[in-house]
């Protein structure tokens, strides 16, 4: 468990606000429009942090912070850009997932990525060597390292040689949201794969792959907050700007209305890791917050720019961009209905999703 | 995936149709047929290519595919049959705007912006037939189709402007000076699709600024105009395709018989023309719900990768809200058109005095005297009257009510069915999932032109709710008979409208 103090995360959390505000929000139209130059600086900026591996202890370089505080941190980073905020998320699942003796041949600075996949269908893993397709892999193109993560009745975590013949890894150039994690097919071959997570690696709980899917999930609700607490920032401040007949347009009940219910989502934010009652809790508990903050994330953005009107609808302003960056959200690492389905299934059959 | 057709024929699921005067159901079906095949053939197989490259350089614009549909009769459906064009009215633009939406919205909306720009110059009358219309019926079946755009919004007035009463309040910052032989326009337009490519704009402007809803007057402006700039095009969330423009007006000089109806009549144009052009809207997004539904439904059919959803009971049930969202959408767009064209507007477009100058050959409507009869003050001022005396205030603010019902739940449900299409789907489906992003992207905008929903649904309230009347007739004047003085409108004129409340119909 994290061994920092209050203060320290309060602290923690401050730098992340000052750099989303300072770093990240002036270079966010750069980087949804697929600038790698943008995003080499900002990754440059994360690691001087030490957010690429926050959850790793000082033994490997880590910033050794909680899971609470890595959601605090990538909540802030949201708000600045959610791509961003993602890559981090994702960097942080996959080093959190490897073993001691792998982790120490991970250079420094370098950007990991977690790909949940499907096994069967997607996927196959035998005897060292895996063959299939992962279709829109957020984070995977460019990526230095990568994890794959079979979510199936028995999941599994295996590192797999982005560098290996018989891995090919293509961007995806549709990928409409969370750009700064730049998505990619990967499609492998017979490529050799090792088997990760020990749960040696210290600075965090030991992390299962349910458990490392469920911290993919509260990251992702984190996210989603910090798309949202931006959307309401953004359309506050417009609807107090603009005027229509003749007053500001924040003194229409059809604007209002919409802000107000932005603001009750706000409020109505379920903290994913607020609660350490047991992992078997927290991960249905992720599960919720998965849903409830990208559900919430998708209206608040869609009513943003609507506040906007036909300016919101321009790329230039910055707002439709959140409205893309949410409906990612809603659907990684799953469908928010296939969610809801884990969610029951853990019910169902009394365990933990 | 092809797109499928539909089982029953128009006129089967619109028994109204039947008895609509101004509408041939076997006509209009066999209108949605040549949409459909246009849509199959020409817009969807370019419809993600195009989407790419406007997003890298928002003003690429694909000719070629104007010209496609100019082949295919999608430029001229609204001109008048005098004129050349196909005569349609509002049902006939809002059956091809779904099929057309059903496979892009963004190359629907060039068609789509084109035909709003026509609007204005129809209640101009016969005065308008042998003018643009049938320079842009002429140019058609060209190497060089004309385009045409209408321009309400400004920077600082975008809901204002829809509005007769908001108009009052709005920022208006553009300005038709008057000056002999006609006027010189100043200002801004903004957002406005189609601006950079248009040949011709319907353009909507103040001659006094300080009483922007009583001097606000349309205008016919030929782009090639000196002092007509096109100062930027937007970079869009989607409906890429039809690029909007930021248009700069420089002292652009307009004459007289430009001046689309009369001077100070713009207000009440503005009302007319958003009744005619939000159903067509209401039918952009329903669509646009219907291109996912359909590509939704097709993976989930033929995409290995979707083996078994379709036995899931949670996916049947998404499938089936999506067709009922759909199906009601659909009922009012068209509920919304046929009570525009048969109740609201029919008797005028149909009216025996329209119908005798149809018959009257377009070469002597352009000789010099019977042309400047058409565009004698004492014609547009006839031509205002026959509006009072086939149709009434409280008609037309029904039908807006009722077209503007069909926007906003339209572009709500369009909304409603891509996202959950694409929550089916996931991030994993793969090339749908492009088509299913777009159709998201692009469904947005259908919530917030044409009038916010919210704007929309103050319509609703108003017209139905209320059962008010808005002043959307132009007045009547008294018709002088000295009829061609060029004298400037009585600014003053639209205080005593329609005072006897019910639209003028004495």
């Amino acid at each position: 468990m994290s061994t920092t103090s209050l203060a320290e995360r309060a602290e923690i959390r401050a730098l992340a606000r000052e750099l989303a505000s300072r770093e990240l929000t002036p270079r966010a139209a750069a980087l949804d429009a697929g600038g790698q130059d943008a995003l080499h600086e900002c990754w440059r900026l994360l690691v001087e942090l030490g957010l690429d591996r926050a959850l790793l202890d000082e033994q490997h370089a880590g910033a050794g912070l909680g899971i609470a505080e890595l959601l605090a941190t990538i909540e802030e980073l949201a708000v600045g850009d959610a791509g961003i905020a993602m890559s981090v998320l994702l960097c942080n699942t996959a080093l959190a997932t490897l073993a001691g003796e792998q982790l120490a041949g991970v250079a420094a600075g370098t950007r990991w990525t977690l790909a949940p996949a499907a096994p069967g269908t997607e996927l196959t893993l035998s005897d060292g060597r895996c063959d299939g397709r992962i279709a829109c892999a957020l984070g995977a193109y460019d990526a230095d390292g990568l994890v794959i993560l079979l979510d199936g009745p028995a999941p599994l975590a295996w590192t797999l040689d982005v560098s290996a013949g018989g891995c090919e890894i293509e961007r995806d150039l549709a990928q409409m949201g969370l750009r700064a994690a730049p998505a990619a097919s990967i499609e492998a071959t017979g490529v050799s794969c090792v088997p990760a997570l020990d749960g040696s690696n210290g600075g965090s709980a030991a992390l299962g792959v349910a458990d490392v899917l469920a911290l993919l999930r509260a990251g992702t609700a984190a996210i989603a907050h910090g798309i949202t607490r931006r959307a309401h920032e953004m359309a506050l401040e417009y609807a107090h700007a603009r005027h229509q007949g003749g007053v500001a347009i924040i003194e229409h009940d059809a604007v209002s209305d919409m802000l107000s219910a932005m603001a009750v989502r706000l409020a109505c934010w379920p903290q994913p890791a607020a609660a350490p009652a047991g992992l078997a809790t927290e991960r249905a508990h992720a599960l919720a917050a998965k849903i409830t903050a990208t559900d919430a994330a998708v209206a608040s953005t869609t009513d943003a720019v609507q506040v906007f009107g036909g300016t919101g609808y321009m790329v230039e302003t910055g707002i439709e961009k959140l409205m893309r960056d949410a409906k990612y959200c809603q659907l990684f690492p799953e469908p928010n209905w296939v969610a809801h389905d884990q969610l029951m299934r853990s019910q169902r059959s009394g365990r933990a999703a | 995936m092809r797109t499928m057709t539909p089982e029953r024929s128009l006129s089967e699921q619109f028994p109204r149709l039947a008895h609509n005067g101004g509408v041939d159901a076997g006509e209009l079906e066999r209108l949605r047929l040549r949409a459909h095949r246009f849509a199959e053939e020409q817009v969807r197989p370019r419809a993600l290519d195009i989407d790419r490259r406007a997003g890298e350089d928002p003003s690429w614009f694909d000719w070629d595919l104007v010209r496609a549909g100019g082949e295919a009769g999608m430029l001229g459906l609204l001109i008048p049959k005098p004129a050349g064009g196909g005569g349609g009215m509002a049902t006939q633009a809002a059956v091809v705007m779904e099929e057309l939406c059903a496979a892009c919205p963004g190359i629907a909306l060039i068609f789509g912006a084109h035909a709003l720009g026509i609007s204005p110059l129809l209640l101009g009358g016969p005065s308008q037939w042998d003018g643009v219309l049938a320079e842009l019926v002429a140019s058609e079946h060209t190497s060089e189709p004309q385009l045409m755009a209408c321009a309400i919004t400004e920077p600082e007035a975008g809901t204002d402007v829809e509005d007769p009463d908001l108009l009052r309040l709005a920022r208006i910052t553009s300005h038709a000076r008057r000056v002999p032989g006609g006027f010189r326009l100043s200002g801004t337009k903004r957002f406005i699709s189609n601006g950079s490519v248009a040949r011709w704009i319907t353009i909507l402007m103040p001659t006094d600024p300080t009483a922007a809803a009583e001097t606000w007057t349309c205008f016919l402006v030929d782009t090639r105009s000196e002092g007509f700039a096109v100062s930027r095009v937007e970079h869009k969330m989607g409906q890429r395709a039809c690029p909007a423009a930021e248009l700069t007006f420089d002292e652009v000089f307009v004459p007289d018989e430009r001046i689309v109806g009369r001077e100070g009549d713009g207000a009440a144009a503005t009302t007319i023309v958003l009744a005619c052009s939000r159903p067509p809207v209401a039918a952009i997004a329903t669509g646009i719900a219907r291109g996912a539904y359909e590509r939704v439904l097709g993976w989930l059919r033929e995409d290995p990768a979707a083996k078994g959803l379709l036995e899931r009971q949670h996916v049947q049930l998404a499938l089936a809200g999506m067709e009922e969202e759909i199906h009601l959408a659909r009922q009012l767009y068209m509920d919304a058109a046929t009570e525009l064209d048969h109740t609201a507007l029919g008797d005028a477009m149909s009216h025996p005095a329209v119908r005798a100058l149809a018959h009257v050959p377009a070469s002597i409507r352009g000789r010099a005297p019977v042309r400047g009869w058409l565009h004698s003050e004492r014609t547009r001022d006839a031509t205002v009257a026959l509006l009072h005396r086939t149709t009434s205030e409280r008609a037309v603010t029904r039908s807006l009510a009722l077209s503007s019902m069909a926007k906003a739940r339209g572009g709500d449900v369009a909304m409603r069915v891509t996202g959950a299409a694409l929550e089916l789907a996931g991030l994993r489906a793969g090339p749908v999932r492009a088509e299913l992003e777009k159709l998201w992207r692009d469904a947005k905008l259908t919530q917030i032109y044409e009038g916010t929903n919210q704007l929309n649904r103050i319509e609703v309230y108003r017209g139905l709710c209320q059962a008010g009347t808005i002043q959307c007739l132009p007045p009547l004047r008294r018709i002088h008979p000295d009829t061609d003085n060029n004298a400037p409108a009585n600014a003053n004129a639209r205080g005593h409208a329609s005072a006897n409340g019910n639209g003028g119909r004495s």
